[in-house]
This record gives C-alpha cells, sequence and structure tokens, in this order.
C-alpha cells in the first residue's frame, strides 16, 4: 500500500492553516494592487518623460506653488496606501485573535517531545492510567481543537507540520504549545525545522487526522499492551529483544522493557513509516534498519548491532507482530 | 577604621545564620503535667532487662525500664569491653541481648555474632556467616547497612543484603531456615529489620531508587514459608484490599487505585517498598508500617496520586489483609518515604483515653492517628518545612507549595526538609514517663533537578540531580523533644550534622543518642541539658540500647560505625568535589571525612560498682 | 619579513592547525558492528612470574581516547544508562568515585573499557551484550575525562546536570600520587 504524504502550506487542512491562508490571499491582493499600481506609476513617468513635455520647473531655482492636481493626487495616494494599511492590520489581527482563541476551546492535549532524531508523543488523559505514548506519528480527531505542548530533551528543534499549522520551537527547559483545530480527514507529513544535529534531515513525522470514532479506536488500541509472540520465531526474537537489552531505550508495554530513551515500540509495526520518516514501513525496510541504522541514517543514537541473519530474522518477526 | 573593624562591621552585616551552640539545648516549654501520653501495655510490656527487638517492644518505644542510671550518676558511666564487628560499613543495628547473649549483626557481608555476656570481656560464643552474594552491593542505594535482628521463641531472624531471610538457633547459631524473598537482577535488597509477630515473620523490601516494585511479606517464624505477600502498588488483588479495607478518607478509596492512579504499567517499576519499621499492636492483631517513595523521583513520569506508596498500612498480621491506608503525600515530589517508625500510645483526648499512632514523618509534620480508623487527630511540623504548607485535618490531604514543585530541565531551590526529610529511618523514641518523643533529626534543604529517567532493571531509576545543604540557622541536625498532645518543642538541641542515630530513653529519665562524627551524648530527659558524652572511634548511626547484665547492672551499648546515606561520603570513600553525589548528601556533609573515619566497633558503658 | 614569506607562514600555520584537529573531531558514525570483544585489560599492577610482560596498548584507543565527539556521546550515554545513578556525576555513592586518582581495577582506556563490558565483584554490572563495543568505549572515553585525563579541547565545557561546580569533564587532572604505571 503506497503512503501519500502531503506537505503543503496551502493544504488548509486545519482551521488556524484556513485563516493563515485567507490572511495569505487578503496579503496578496492589497499588496498586488500596491505593485500593481506602483508599476502603472513608474511606466506612465517613464512614458510622460520620453514625451519631451514641460521643462523641469525646478532648474531655475525660483520657488513655485505646488501643483493642485498633484497634491490631491498626493493624497489620494497616501489615502489609498493608508487604508491598504489598515485593511492589513485589522486582517492580521483579527486572524491572530482568531488562532489563539482555539487555545481556550481545547478539548484534547498531547505531549510532543523532541529528541534528536525522533519525536516522542504522549497523549494526556484526565485519568492517568489512559494515557498513551508513541513515536512519530500523531493522530488527532477532525474537528475537534487540540493542544500540543512542545518539548525538548536535548537541543531546539522546530514542529512544522506545514499542511495544519506553522512552525513551533521545542526549547530545552521551555515547554511551547500550539493548538489546531484539523478540519480536513487525510494524513499530512511534517518535519523538524529547526537544525538540530547530523539527521535533522531525516526527522520527520506523520500526522493522521481521522474521524472522532477511528480516533477512539485508536487510541484503545494504542492502549492495549503488547501480544506475546505466538510463533516460534517471534519468540525468539523476543528473548533476543530481552537478553540483548532492547530495552535499555525502548519501551515495550507488557514486556520487561521500560527504556524512555529512545522511541515507544508497543504498536511499532502499525505505524507509516520507520525512524522518523526515514523509509515507508515495510518489512525489507525494517530488515535494513535493524540490521544497520547507522548506514541509513548516519549519527543516529541507534547503535550497529552486529546480528547473526537468524537473530535478525527473528527480531523482525517480532517487531512485526508489535501492531 | 582599621581593617579589623571594617571586617568586623561586615560580617556584622552579613545577613548570615545566627551564631549557634551546637550541642546545648534550647528549652522551650517544661514536660506536661498530670495526664500525658503512655504507651499501650500489651504492646509495651514491662522491661525484664533485655532487647529483643530494634525497636525494643511492639509499641516502637525504645524505652529501657531500667533506672540504675539517673542524671545524677551518668557523668561517672565507664566502658566496660569493645567488641569490633571487623566491618567499616555504616552500622545501623542495635546490638540484641537476651538472657546474658548479645547478638550482633553486620552490615555486609552481615555476620550474625553471638557474644558471652556472662565471662569477661563477652567472649564470641559463634559467628554465623550467611555469604550474601558480592553484587549486591551494587544495587544498594544507601551504603550495605542492615538495620537489625529479631530474637524470638529460641531463634535470631535477619535479612541478608541479597534478599534472604534467615532463622538461626539462639544457642548453637545454626541454621534453621533460610528464604530467598528478593532478587537483585531487579534491583532489589533487604536492609530492614524483620518484626515477628503472629507467630509471622515480616519482611519488607528495599529499592525504591531501583525501579522495584515494593511488598511485604510474612513467613511462616517456624518453617520459612511464605504465608502472605501484599504489593503496596498494582490491583487490588496484590494489595490484598478486600472488603475488610475501611480507609477514613475519600482519597484513599475506590477499585484500583494501584493501578489507577499511575501511568499504564508504571506501577510496575513504581517503589512502595518498606524498608523501614514495622508495629503491632498485640490487641487488634494489627500491624502498621509505611511505605516508601514512588519511583522515579522525576514526577512528570509519574502524574497520578500514585497509590499505594508513601503512607501506612495496617494490615491484619495472619492474612495480610489492609485495614486502613493513609497517603501523607499523594504523588510524592521529593523522596518523602514513610518509612518512620510508629509508636503507638494511648493518650488523653478530650476527656478519653484514645489509642493512637506517633509518627514523626519525613515530610515534616509529627503525625498523631487514631490507630483504630488511620484519622488524622493532629499533624504539626516539627521543624521547618516549605515545601508544604500543611496538613488539612478535614480531607487528612497535605497541603502542597506548588512553588517548589520539581521541574525537568530546571532546577528548584531551596525545598526543605530536603529528600532524606526532617527525619530519615533513624527511630525516635518515647518515654511513658515524660510523655514526650526524642526525636534525632535533620535541618536539611536542597536544590532539585529533575530529568527523565531510563528503566533498566539492575540499575537505578531516580531522574534527579540534587544538592543539599544545612536549613535555616545553619545546624545540619536537631534533637527535639516533642510534646505529642500540645504538638510543641519542649527542648532542642542542634546539632552541627544531620543526625542519623536513633535515640534511646531510660526510666532513669536520660536520653541517649550519637553524632556523626562519634559523640554519644547523655543528655537530661526533662531539661535537654548534656550531662556526658564519648567520643567513639566512628560516626554514630546505630541504635544505642539499655539491658541488664548477668550481673545486675545497667549497661548501655551500641555500636559506632559511620555510613548509611548520610554517612556514604566517609563509607563509600566518596570524592566530595561532586556536590551531587550519594544523590545529593555530598553537599551536605563535605566536611565529614575530616571529621571521623569508618569503623565498626561495639561500645559498652555501665556505672562502676 | 616579505609578503611571500608571511604568506606561507601563514599557510603552514593553518596546516598545521587544521591538522592538529584532525583527530579529535573525526566522528566515527559507522563503528564496525561487535564482532570483536573489548580486551581483558591487564592492570601493570600485577605480579609478572617469571618476569615482566610488554604492555601494549589497543589500537582502538587512539580512536577514542581524546575524541570529542567519543567522549560527547559518552557523556549522553553516561546519564542514559545510568551510570550516573551508582556513581553520581563522577562522585561515586553506590558505586566508586570516578573523578580522582584512584582506580581500583586500572585507569587506562581499555582497562575502564574492560571493567564496563565484563562488570566487576561488588556490584559493577556487566553490559557486555547489551551496549556495542562501539558504546562501551565511548563511555570508556568518558569517564576518563572525568577524571582530567583528556586533554582540554577535546572535552565538553558545558555541563549537561546542574552546573554549581566546574563540568566534571574539566575536573583537572590529579598529579599521580599512586604507583600504577597505567596512571603515570
Amino acid at each position: 500500500m503506497s503512503v501519500q504524504h502531503y506537505q503543503s502550506i496551502f493544504g488548509n487542512a486545519s482551521i488556524e492553516a484556513r485563516q493563515f491562508n485567507t490572511l495569505f490571499v487578503i496579503f496578496l491582493a492589497v499588496c498586488a494592487v500596491m505593485y500593481a499600481a506602483v508599476i502603472a506609476f513608474m511606466l506612465v513617468a517613464l512614458a510622460r518623460r520620453r514625451r519631451g513635455g514641460r521643462a523641469n520647473v525646478m532648474e531655475d531655482g525660483r520657488h513655485h506653488e505646488s501643483d493642485p492636481a498633484l497634491r490631491t493626487g498626493l493624497i489620494g495616494w497616501s489615502a489609498v496606501v493608508a487604508t491598504g494599511l489598515v485593511a492589513l492590520a485589522i486582517a492580521s489581527f483579527v486572524a491572530d485573535r482568531s488562532m489563539a482563541s482555539t487555545a481556550a476551546r481545547e478539548r484534547l492535549s498531547l505531549t510532543v517531545t523532541a529528541n534528536q532524531g525522533w519525536w516522542d508523543v504522549q497523549y494526556i488523559a484526565s485519568d492517568n492510567s489512559k494515557m498513551i505514548r508513541t513515536a512519530n506519528e500523531i493522530h488527532l480527531p477532525v474537528g475537534v481543537p487540540v493542544r500540543i505542548y512542545l518539548k525538548s530533551n536535548d537541543v531546539i528543534h522546530s514542529f512544522w507540520v506545514p499542511s495544519l499549522a506553522g512552525k513551533q520551537d521545542l526549547i530545552p527547559g521551555r515547554e511551547n504549545d500550539i493548538t489546531i483545530v484539523p478540519r480536513k480527514v487525510g494524513l499530512y507529513r511534517g518535519q523538524c525545522a529547526e537544525f538540530c544535529g547530523t539527521q535533522h534531515a531525516k526527522m520527520a513525522l506523520v500526522v493522521q487526522v481521522e474521524p472522532y470514532s477511528d480516533f477512539i479506536k485508536w487510541w484503545e488500541r494504542q492502549l492495549q499492551p503488547a501480544a506475546a509472540p505466538a510463533t516460534p520465531l517471534a519468540k525468539a526474537g523476543y528473548d533476543f529483544v530481552t537478553s540483548r537489552n532492547c530495552g535499555a531505550c525502548h519501551a515495550i508495554a507488557g514486556t520487561p522493557a521500560s527504556g524512555t530513551v529512545g522511541p515507544d515500540l508497543t504498536h511499532f509495526a502499525s505505524r507509516r513509516t520507520i525512524a522518523a520518516g526515514s523509509m515507508p514501513m515495510g518489512e525489507g525496510n525494517l530488515y535494513g534498519w535493524i540490521a544497520d541504522p547507522q548506514s541509513i541514517k548516519p549519527g543516529t543514537k541507534m547503535p550497529t548491532i552486529g546480528l547473526e541473519p537468524n537473530e535478525l530474522h527473528s527480531v523482525v518477526a517480532y517487531l512485526e507482530t508489535l501492531k | 577604621m582599621n581593617l579589623c573593624a571594617a571586617a568586623a562591621a561586615l560580617t556584622a552585616c552579613h545577613p548570615s545564620q545566627p551564631k549557634q551552640q551546637f550541642g546545648s539545648a534550647t528549652v522551650y516549654g517544661s514536660a506536661p503535667a498530670g495526664d500525658h501520653a503512655v504507651a499501650p501495655p500489651a504492646a509495651s510490656p514491662a522491661d525484664d532487662g533485655n532487647w529483643v527487638m530494634p525497636s525494643k517492644d511492639y509499641a516502637a518505644t525504645r524505652f529501657s525500664g531500667l533506672n540504675q542510671v539517673t542524671p545524677a550518676n551518668v557523668s561517672k558511666l565507664a566502658l566496660s569491653f569493645t567488641f569490633s564487628t571487623a566491618t567499616t560499613h555504616g552500622y545501623e543495628a542495635p546490638p540484641l541481648v537476651v538472657n546474658g547473649t548479645m547478638y550482633l549483626i553486620t552490615p555486609f557481608p552481615n555476620y550474625l555474632y553471638a557474644l558471652d555476656l556472662t565471662k569477661p570481656g563477652a567472649p564470641t560464643k559463634w559467628v554465623f556467616k550467611p555469604k550474601p552474594l558480592a553484587a549486591s552491593q551494587g544495587v544498594a542505594c544507601c551504603d550495605t547497612v542492615n538495620r537489625g535482628a529479631v530474637y524470638d521463641a529460641g531463634k535470631i531472624f535477619f535479612n541478608t543484603l541479597d534478599g534472604q531471610t534467615i532463622a538461626v538457633d539462639a544457642n548453637s547459631g545454626q541454621q534453621v531456615w533460610r528464604t530467598q524473598l528478593g532478587e537483585i537482577q531487579k534491583g532489589e535488597t533487604i536492609t530492614m529489620a524483620p518484626l515477628v509477630a503472629g507467630g509471622k515473620v515480616l519482611v519488607g523490601n528495599s529499592g525504591g531508587e531501583m525501579g522495584v516494585r515494593g511488598w511485604i511479606a510474612a513467613l511462616d517464624e517456624g518453617s520459612g514459608k511464605l504465608a502472605w505477600r501484599a504489593y503496596n502498588t498494582g490491583p487490588d488483588k496484590d494489595v490484598l484490599i478486600s472488603a475488610r479495607f475501611k480507609p477514613f478518607y475519600a482519597s484513599d478509596r475506590g477499585k484500583d487505585l494501584g493501578v489507577k492512579t499511575w501511568p499504564p504499567e508504571a506501577w510496575k517499576i513504581g517503589g512502595g517498598t518498606v524498608w523501614g519499621w514495622l508495629s503491632y499492636d498485640p490487641e487488634t492483631k494489627l500491624i502498621y508500617y509505611g511505605v516508601g517513595n514512588p519511583g522515579p523521583w522525576n514526577p512528570d513520569q509519574r502524574p497520578g496520586d500514585n497509590k499505594w506508596t508513601t503512607g501506612v498500612f495496617a494490615r491484619d498480621v495472619n492474612n495480610g489483609e489492609a485495614v486502613w491506608f493513609y497517603q501523607t503525600t499523594p504523588h510524592d515530589l521529593f523522596d518523602h518515604d514513610d518509612i518512620n517508625e510508629i509508636i503507638l500510645a494511648d493518650i488523653p483526648w478530650k476527656g478519653q483515653r484514645r489509642p493512637v499512632l506517633f509518627r514523626p514523618a519525613r515530610a515534616g509534620f509529627f503525625y498523631v492517628h487514631d490507630r483504630r480508623t488511620g484519622q488524622v487527630l493532629s499533624a504539626a511540623p516539627y521543624g521547618y518545612v516549605n515545601g508544604y504548607k500543611g496538613v488539612d485535618l478535614k480531607t487528612g490531604m497535605i497541603i502542597p507549595n506548588h512553588d517548589k514543585d520539581p521541574k525537568v530541565g530546571r532546577v528548584v531551590r531551596d525545598i526543605c526538609p530536603a529528600a532524606p526529610g526532617l527525619k530519615d529511618w533513624n527511630p525516635s523514641a518515647f518515654s511513658p514517663v515524660t510523655g514526650l518523643v526524642y526525636i534525632p533529626h535533620n535541618n536539611l534543604c536542597m536544590d532539585f533537578g529533575a530529568m527523565r529517567a531510563n528503566y533498566i532493571s539492575g540499575t537505578p531509576y531516580v531522574g534527579a540531580d540534587v544538592k543539599m545543604y544545612a536549613g535555616p540557622g545553619g545546624n545540619r541536625g536537631a534533637f527535639t523533644a516533642w510534646d505529642p498532645i500540645h504538638q510543641r518543642k519542649v527542648w532542642e538541641i542542634p546539632e552541627d550534622l544531620p543526625l542519623w542515630s536513633p535515640a534511646l530513653v531510660t526510666a532513669g529519665g536520660v536520653v541517649f543518642y550519637g553524632t556523626m562524627d562519634g559523640w554519644f551524648k547523655a543528655v537530661d530527659a526533662r531539661t535537654g541539658k548534656q550531662l556526658w558524652r564519648f567520643k567513639a572511634g566512628s560516626g554514630i548511626i546505630g541504635q544505642p540500647i539499655s539491658y541488664r547484665g548477668p550481673d545486675g547492672r545497667q549497661y548501655i551499648a551500641f555500636v559506632a560505625g559511620v555510613g548509611g546515606w548520610a554517612g556514604a561520603v566517609v563509607s563509600a570513600k566518596m570524592d566530595t568535589r561532586d556536590p551531587t553525589g550519594a544523590l545529593g548528601f555530598a553537599n551536605a556533609v563535605k566536611d565529614l571525612p575530616m571529621k571521623t573515619t569508618a569503623g565498626g566497633m561495639l561500645y559498652v558503658f555501665t556505672l562502676p560498682r | 619579513m616579505s609578503s611571500r614569506c608571511r604568506a606561507s607562514f601563514t599557510l603552514l600555520a593553518l596546516t598545521a592547525l587544521a591538522l592538529g584537529a584532525c583527530n579529535r573531531e573525526e566522528r566515527h558514525s559507522r563503528a564496525k558492528p561487535m564482532g570483536e570483544t573489548v580486551p581483558a585489560g591487564v592492570s601493570p599492577d600485577t605480579i609478572w612470574p617469571g618476569g615482566t610482560v610488554a604492555q601494549t596498548l589497543d589500537p582502538r584507543a587512539k580512536i577514542y581516547d581524546n575524541n570529542a565527539p567519543a567522549i560527547s556521546q559518552g557523556q549522553q550515554l553516561f546519564s542514559q544508562m545510568n551510570c550516573s545513578g551508582c556513581h553520581s556525576h563522577g562522585g561515586g555513592g553506590m558505586g566508586p568515585a570516578l573523578i580522582d586518582d584512584e582506580w581500583r581495577y586500572g585507569g587506562r582506556i581499555d582497562q575502564i573499557a574492560t571493567s564496563i563490558a565484563e562488570g566487576r565483584p561488588n556490584g559493577m554490572p556487566s553490559w557486555r551484550s547489551k551496549l556495542t563495543q562501539d558504546q562501551i568505549w565511548q563511555l570508556a572515553a568518558y569517564v576518563r575525562s572525568m577524571s582530567g585525563q583528556p586533554s582540554k579541547d577535546a572535552v565538553s565545557s558545558r555541563a549537561e546536570s546542574m552546573s554549581n561546580t566546574a563540568p566534571q569533564t574539566l575536573t583537572p587532572r590529579e598529579p599521580a600520587h599512586t604507583s600504577d604505571t597505567a596512571e603515570q
């Protein structure tokens, strides 16, 4: 199944994005009109000069009365400019206030913590035992205001899903937030927009906007711990993962693995990409990633472990059960 | 103006702490006259001259009924004999004395010595060497201590660092049974002194800093087989919560709160260990014990109330069923384990006698609970506290001070009391003669920087950088005589170093305690006036006891061996240039290596004939 | 000085500067997977019956010792793998202090790497198949930097923890009071 990513600042997939684009259009219109007028005047000025015309009255040094027509024109032009600026200011203010008012209506919140090379996503629930944790993928219900708290564990990153909202930095030691109301069901791609290390270019995330009922189903699925492996190969993979301490960095709910340094893998196989958008999820890509992450994403924090072929088969088989 | 005067003027202007007279008591009032608190007789029988359990009796009074030593003659105390335990780690246990034999349990490697008190010089009768796993030293957070052995019905019971409970015949030194309860691969150790009550040996684990799941277990006294085990986090069936469970406050009522008040799966590595003291009421057959801190220290990783950590349980000793629970600090922020001693007392309350519990808690409040229901009757601070604003007696909840909330990526400064609390594990003593509780405690504040903790079993799971230092006044410790009924200090002795030694009070009216630099002190129980002191070879963090020797004389005994969390700077030979060492204690006691050295020596004193 | 002389002198100085930084800043992200094992580092503080044995340092020591990316990655691993839980920021606690000049099992980088891989009696866990050998050497490089052994320009000047003191990577090297020749 091919994965469609949609990443465009004209995406209009959320109310904020649409408001922003409306503002953009207003600005474009006003500025285009001004630009056209300025160009028109310039052309007129060039044309009139070529036709010759009256001598330059300034050359003889005498003071002259200003031309009434010119004065009216100047006042008129200033009025036009002023009107244009006021229009832009009002539009900007209205759009900004409207985008900010969403924050007061939030009904869902999650925390995105950026690390070098991946996004840690934790959904907040009033009942703490219903909180879920995932990585590099966000699901949002359409039409519901959501506030995303933004934190960083190491350096400055920037959260940018162009179809949904503008950029917002994630700064270590500080909590920022951004509020969105998604309005179009679909799949959208985001990426890190602040240079954060050797793998800044491969730090993408996927946002899935879906109907509310689908979102609740997804949430409930995420609450389930990982199923115990059924086939012998997957069981061997589980033993390998446990004894070689993949859990030192990764967490898999329902197993002893509870690491917080790397992405949560409980429902890893149900995600659309591997390694924060570096590759689409698929068996071949999974083999490549587990065998040698450093060749795909050099400098990433996941080390290259020397795996025997049968170990690699078993680990991939186990990871594929983590749906 | 010459330089000297200028310097003097400058120091006078400097807004530093007032000049402290460490070691001398300030008297604030007098001991309560007339009707005062007494110990319940069933839990605190008359003194027979022995010391069979670390708390002296089930009521945890640590009160000796012997009265030969009095304020008038205590300055004549002379050394009777000594014994080297051949260990140099923190010595937190009391010597046990049973009918002419003294028993000593050492820190790792947990040797059990029996000394014959009937012969001059107390020669060794036998030594029992349990040979615990050496790797267990790598998962013991706060020095490789042991808080004591217990004697009952001809056997000595004790725990080893690598999680075993052992019963040894008190006469022959032969092992009777040995049960493995804890697993060091998970980060569990056992350092607590067991309690033997109702035919059961009660044992709890340690490892709240290692991402362990806390529990308390009961072994059959005769066979060592596991009778029941209650966890302190997780579903009700693991916590042994049944229909009999009736917590007094609404916030403790609900189903499976040990799961619901945690993020998913976090309760499995959530701490809640039982490494401190247990008390027992023989009339109601209930055991009372406190639960340790939730893990990790970084509170942002475990939003929710984190039941059933940092609270007090009352359980039936026969089957472990929970009867009531009180949570001192829901969603604990500062590692304020609630494992301190629980003293049983009967007090006059509004014209009646009410059965209560006294608890000088780590959070800084002296709790008085009705021991039948868990209701908090009073909770007054017994030192300086700014991490909390008080305790609301209507809801039972502690009132947090949100200015002091730890935040990931930030350092919150000047939190008092610091992580070891206003008082840590070292127990206070209660005198039914004066009605006062004698509390040896700390006066420390801390800076706390929270960060994300990573869980790897067998390694620490903390998520905090801490630096501790002296609290207001400049003294790092204090010895307070507290009136539990009127909730006020009667007298207090500021001490330079934190007080990590337990207290002993005698019927003769003398209070004994030790300091971390080795001074063993005797003070007047009514006024706090220092009567006598002795400089031991190492800092004192072990329980002093008093017993009647075979010759009928009263003896005072303790083992000096600095260590524990506070003394790790010395016992673990740390480098004090790193202030965050020993979970922050290194900064508070940077000067300790100059003031004392490691050791493990028993000192026994008596009055000359 | 003539301008030609000055130009070539400047060129020489810049080249020297560039070359001097080569090894310190070289980043090895594609380390070979764990086929080889961390060697059993031997302490010179021992008796060689019959005569001393020549000590050669493992060739990998050059790659990691004094290498800034390795020390920096080791610093991250030190807190992520909970080394700081037992050793604090070098002051010790459950484990011995690492910022001083006393080494129970040797303070050379290969000896430290062996201690991490093998574990040690009395409580040091064994990380042999839990961390790659690349990660173990990075940790060893960082541990050495805590006692001030690598050169100052290879270590991070910024503490990642509460900075009430100078960062532990800038701890001055104590003059060797020990007889252990690995420390001298």
